[in-house]
């Protein structure tokens, strides 16, 4: 009996999935209690996660029945909402630390840019299932369409100012594609000038040092001298404009772009957070502080601890064991995700496992890296344990799609 | 590739990522911990904000004007704040708690982190009662600030402008990401115009502090502070006598002055009346006095010289001249009949005298309606509009002072809008060839039309700044005024400036002003006023060969030109040339000359 139930259902990726919420709303807790913070005293914020968890929960199991071909077919229709209300959200949203991507019902901040993520992972997966038997042979419009379905939601979310989230969006296109079958030449034609550009605004040398990689690599793709010339140029051109067109830019966003490389550049920003984050850290030690018991996390010297920097207060309060512990189940959960995309034979949901194992694994490294003076200051939050509604239940959409996959994994749409 | 060695190949790459973030929690964590956990056991990191001095204000030789004073200002920090403390506070800085409540509520996200102005300026007693009661007044403090402070013998209120705390609006609305709540913005006056670079920049400071918020030391040596850069001076053009003396002149009066520098553009004095104290915004403003000043019937906020829309009135005629003369209308020496009224189809345009046929110089002599209806007439609507343009009516003069109304120069774009297609006369032009009708015109834009025909078509943007110099970094940032010349023969400007010089110093209408010592020259004009008693204006330059000085004065309700606004332009005009001494100014010697 039992073994059977669990044929059907993913409970090492649900299990994962509900003990990283459960500490999350301890984590949030204990970085908020105790304190007034404006109109909100400190217990409304975990008290809400705490809803909102439990509603979600209801949500993954109910999500995880749903016949997957009913999935597939709502998908651009959820895909267009999704936009609907990221234009929405440019017209009537409200600005909060500078992002105008929020929508405010009855006391609870709306992020629509987080729904977005699933939309358009659920429309790119839809675009390219083309049936379950056949082979499928994507042309280069094919993947121009499947990147528009990206660009649109990223494009009108950077206008709301999410630089963030924005990024977020431009990263599960190139799994994706990959797993879908899409010819490695022209993914690495894709790739390669927006190295370039990362490379040249770093240091020209760089630059140069990635072109001659380029050039080993293009030779071991047998692709011709034409073909090969053009990712070249392609490549030197996207490279040498970065100086031009950073020139133009207005002194402030320079400053803004040079931080997110280098947040001691600006201390008045994002660099505070992480001198004081990486403290909160580094003096937690094997074993923590003790649950409320961090000093750091108490007095309350990281700005918007309970939602982008709640890693903090578990290095802080659980050590170095915790933060582990934390990392070891997100990564029980992108294995699990991505061991699902793999078993399950219908390409839809498969397709879309991989697109979440990506936002999965792109916000916990992202994050995490962040936190601990790594990886540059970009704020997106840590699935399941940041604060914030729209986050959380959109975290767990995916557990609850991906359990979808799992338990449907023999069925063909 | 086979989507097996995929799986596998994205595990690995997961793997080690995650690895690479366990490396750097062991060096955090476990080979660095002690270091950190001392940073972390005795204090904290907070980060200070220093908002540098606002930069001075000098006048033309080199005065200061407005200066700074250190004050102290209350802060709270949000989320350190016991909200049961407020009631206390409240009664102790004389403020409604709400105020205090509505501040700390507008502080959200980050911002709870940063401490918030509650009050500028407070006095010693209220230093001490923070001090001795600092244990129990948790997020409670005080910090240095600048604030303004105006050494002068006059006000200057319309052109230095004054500073207030950035509105939500503002916050929004800035681009920028450099204000935070509280902070001092420019909000009129030059104040404003030059905002970015008085207000200097912002700088931080990072410092240790123990768990009761004690600055212990600097972090990491100061090595992450950045220093606040102080605001650049404003070196204006403002003669600080004469602005004084053109204050007095329209004390307790409704009206205007402004004088330039006709070879410049230079803003010598600027005077909008009734005016306020700046004083009243320095610190932390009552807030009555500023509604009271917002709600005054008189207007005391509203800037007369850039912001009022007057008909012109007589002070339009040297326009019609100039434009008539160089479209070929008339000559310098045609005369046209003005026998005392001109009949347009079946309407009849009064004039206040009969002169016979005279030509354009006598017709501004005398300032003859019939002339200049007649002129409107032939010059047409189109031409009207261009010429006016040249000099600068129905657009901004550029006056470094924000809020600067453009006017109304009425076209055939307009009258089509506003009466429907082809459905007015050119009866209209009628009126408007003297200075009425639609048109509007504000005291900036006809001081510099003024200095433009004295210097012979040389227009010269206005301007009350000619120098931001930062005597800290001692950087100039350069300052580009326009300078163009209007396309009309020299001989008809010396047709028109003859013109004015007459009537002064002729059987004119400003006769009554002439002046023994000084060659006077300018117009005088009366603004028709349906509402009440017609406005006084009066144009005009000194001396007249060598113009040193161009001026217009309005006098709001104040009667015709030759009563109000022409003796007192003429006192001003002497004052200045002999060098700040003279002061001729006499209320009773207005004239009631119609014009």
């Amino acid at each position: 009996m039992s073994k059977k139930l669990f044929s059907k259902f993913d409970i090492v990726l649900f299990t994962a999935a509900l003990m990283l919420t459960g500490i999350g709303i301890f984590a949030i807790y204990s970085a908020t209690h105790g304190s007034s913070l404006g109109n909100t005293s400190g217990t409304d914020y975990y008290l809400k996660q705490l809803v909102f968890a439990l509603i979600g929960i209801v949500m993954v199991v109910v999500i995880s029945y749903i016949p997957p071909k009913y999935i597939s077919r709502l998908s651009y229709i959820i895909y267009i909402f999704a936009i609907f209300l990221l234009v929405l959200v440019l017209i009537f949203g409200k600005t909060i630390n500078g992002n105008k991507s929020w929508f405010y019902i009855g006391g609870f901040g709306i992020q629509p840019s987080e729904f977005a993520k699933i939309a358009t992972i659920l429309a790119v997966a839809n675009y390219f299932y083309r049936g379950d038997d056949e082979k499928p042979n994507y042309k280069t419009l094919d993947i121009i369409k499947a990147s528009l379905f990206v660009i649109i939601p990223a494009v009108l979310i950077k206008l709301e100012n999410d630089t963030g989230t924005t990024l977020v969006m431009l990263t599960f296109l190139i799994p994706m594609f990959f797993w879908a079958g899409v010819s490695p030449f022209l993914l690495f034609a894709v790739i390669t000038p927006v190295a370039s550009v990362i490379l040249a605004y770093l240091n020209p040398l760089y630059l140069i040092i990635g072109l001659v990689v380029l050039i080993i690599a293009l030779f071991f793709f047998k692709k011709g001298i034409v073909l090969s010339l053009l990712v070249l140029v392609l490549n030197i051109g996207a490279g040498s404009s970065v100086n031009y067109l950073y020139s133009k830019l207005e002194p402030y966003q320079q400053r803004r772009i040079t931080a997110i490389f280098d947040p001691s550049t600006d201390p008045l920003g994002s660099g505070y957070n992480v001198i004081q984050s990486k403290v909160a850290v580094g003096s937690g030690g094997l074993t923590g502080r003790g649950f409320l018991q961090g000093s750091q996390t108490q007095l309350k010297f990281i700005p918007e601890q309970w939602t982008d920097f709640i890693f903090c207060m578990i290095g802080e309060e659980f050590g170095f064991i915790g933060a582990v512990i934390i990392i070891i189940l997100y990564l029980i959960m992108i294995y699990r995700l991505i061991n699902n995309a793999y078993i399950t034979k219908n390409k839809f949901l498969s397709l879309a496992c991989v697109g979440f194992a990506t936002i999965y694994f792109f916000h916990m490294f992202i994050n995490i890296g962040m936190t601990i003076g790594i990886m540059p200051v970009i704020g997106i939050p840590l699935p399941l344990l940041s604060f914030g509604v729209s986050s959380l239940l959109t975290s767990l959409v995916m557990v609850g799609i991906a359990l979808n996959a799992y338990r449907h994994k023999d069925v063909f749409i | 590739m086979k989507p097996e060695s995929i799986k596998y190949i994205s595990l690995t790459i997961v793997f080690i990522a995650s690895l690479a973030l366990t490396g750097r929690l062991v060096q955090l964590q476990i080979v660095e911990q002690k270091e950190y956990g001392r940073e972390s056991d005795k204090n904290s990191i907070k980060k200070i904000i220093e908002t540098p001095a606002r930069g001075l204000i000098f006048d033309r030789s080199g005065n200061i004007l407005v200066d700074n004073r250190p004050s102290y200002t209350f802060i709270i920090t949000p989320y350190k704040f016991d909200k049961t403390l407020t009631a206390e506070i409240a009664k102790q800085l004389d403020i409604e708690p709400e105020y205090i409540l509505s501040q700390i509520a507008k502080a959200t996200g980050t911002n709870k982190f940063n401490p918030i102005k509650i009050k500028r300026d407070i006095d010693f007693k209220t230093i001490s009662y923070i001090e001795e009661n600092r244990d129990r007044l948790r997020g409670v403090s005080y910090q240095v600030e600048s604030i303004r402070s105006y050494p002068n013998k006059f006000r200057g209120s319309h052109i230095f402008g004054y500073n207030s705390e950035i509105s939500e609006k503002q916050l929004a609305d800035s681009k920028e990401d450099y204000y935070k709540q509280g902070d001092l913005v420019g909000t009129t006056g030059i104040e404003k115009y030059y905002e970015k670079f008085v207000r200097g920049e912002k700088g931080s400071r990072l410092i240790l502090v123990d768990v009761n918020g004690k600055e212990i030391d600097s972090y990491n040596d100061g090595r992450n502070d950045e220093k606040s850069k102080n605001g650049s001076d404003l070196l204006t053009t403002i003669d600080s006598d004469l602005q004084e003396y053109a204050e007095k002149l329209l004390q307790n009066k409704r009206g205007a002055i402004i004088a330039l520098d006709p070879r410049t553009g230079e803003v010598l004095c600027l005077v909008s009346k009734p005016d306020f104290d700046l004083n009243i915004f320095v610190g932390s403003p009552d807030p009555k006095k500023v509604a009271g000043l917002f709600a005054d019937a008189n207007k005391p906020i509203f800037n007369r010289v850039t912001q009022t829309k007057y008909p012109p009135g007589s002070t339009w005629k040297m326009m019609m001249a100039l434009a008539s003369l160089a479209t070929g209308k008339i000559t310098t020496t045609s005369t046209i009949s003005c026998p005392g009224s001109f009949q347009f189809g079946n309407r009849v345009f009064e004039d206040h005298g009969a002169y016979g046929s005279i030509n354009v110089v006598r017709a501004i002599e005398v300032s003859s309606n019939v002339f200049f209806y007649k002129l409107g007439v032939m010059l047409g609507i189109d031409n009207y509009h261009d010429y006016s343009e040249m000099f600068g009516f129905g657009k901004r003069t550029g006056i470094d002072i924000s809020n600067e109304t453009s006017g109304l120069v009425p076209s055939a774009k307009y009258y089509n809008k506003v009466f429907g297609e082809n459905k007015w006369s050119q009866g209209l032009l009628v009126s408007l060839g003297i200075g009425q009708g639609e048109l509007g015109v504000s005291p900036v834009q006809m001081a510099a039309y003024t200095a433009a025909i004295c210097m012979n078509g040389m227009y010269n943007q206005p301007h009350i700044v000619r120098r931001i110099y930062n005597s800290t970094t001692g950087q100039e940032t350069p300052l580009v005024f326009t300078r163009r010349q209007i396309d009309i023969p020299q001989n008809y400007f010396e047709a028109v400036k003859k013109g004015m010089y007459l009537v002064v110093n002729g059987s004119g209408t400003a006769k009554n002003i002439k002046s023994s010592e000084y060659d006077l020259s300018g117009k005088t004009g009366t603004a028709q006023n349906s509402n009440g008693n017609n406005h006084s204006w009066f144009v005009g330059f000194a001396p007249f060969d060598d113009p040193k000085i161009a001026v217009c004065v309005l006098g709001e309700n104040a009667g015709w030109g030759a009563q109000f606004a022409a003796p007192i332009a003429a006192a001003l005009m002497v004052r200045y040339l002999s060098g700040n001494t003279k002061d001729i100014y006499n209320e009773s010697s207005g004239a009631e000359i119609r014009d």
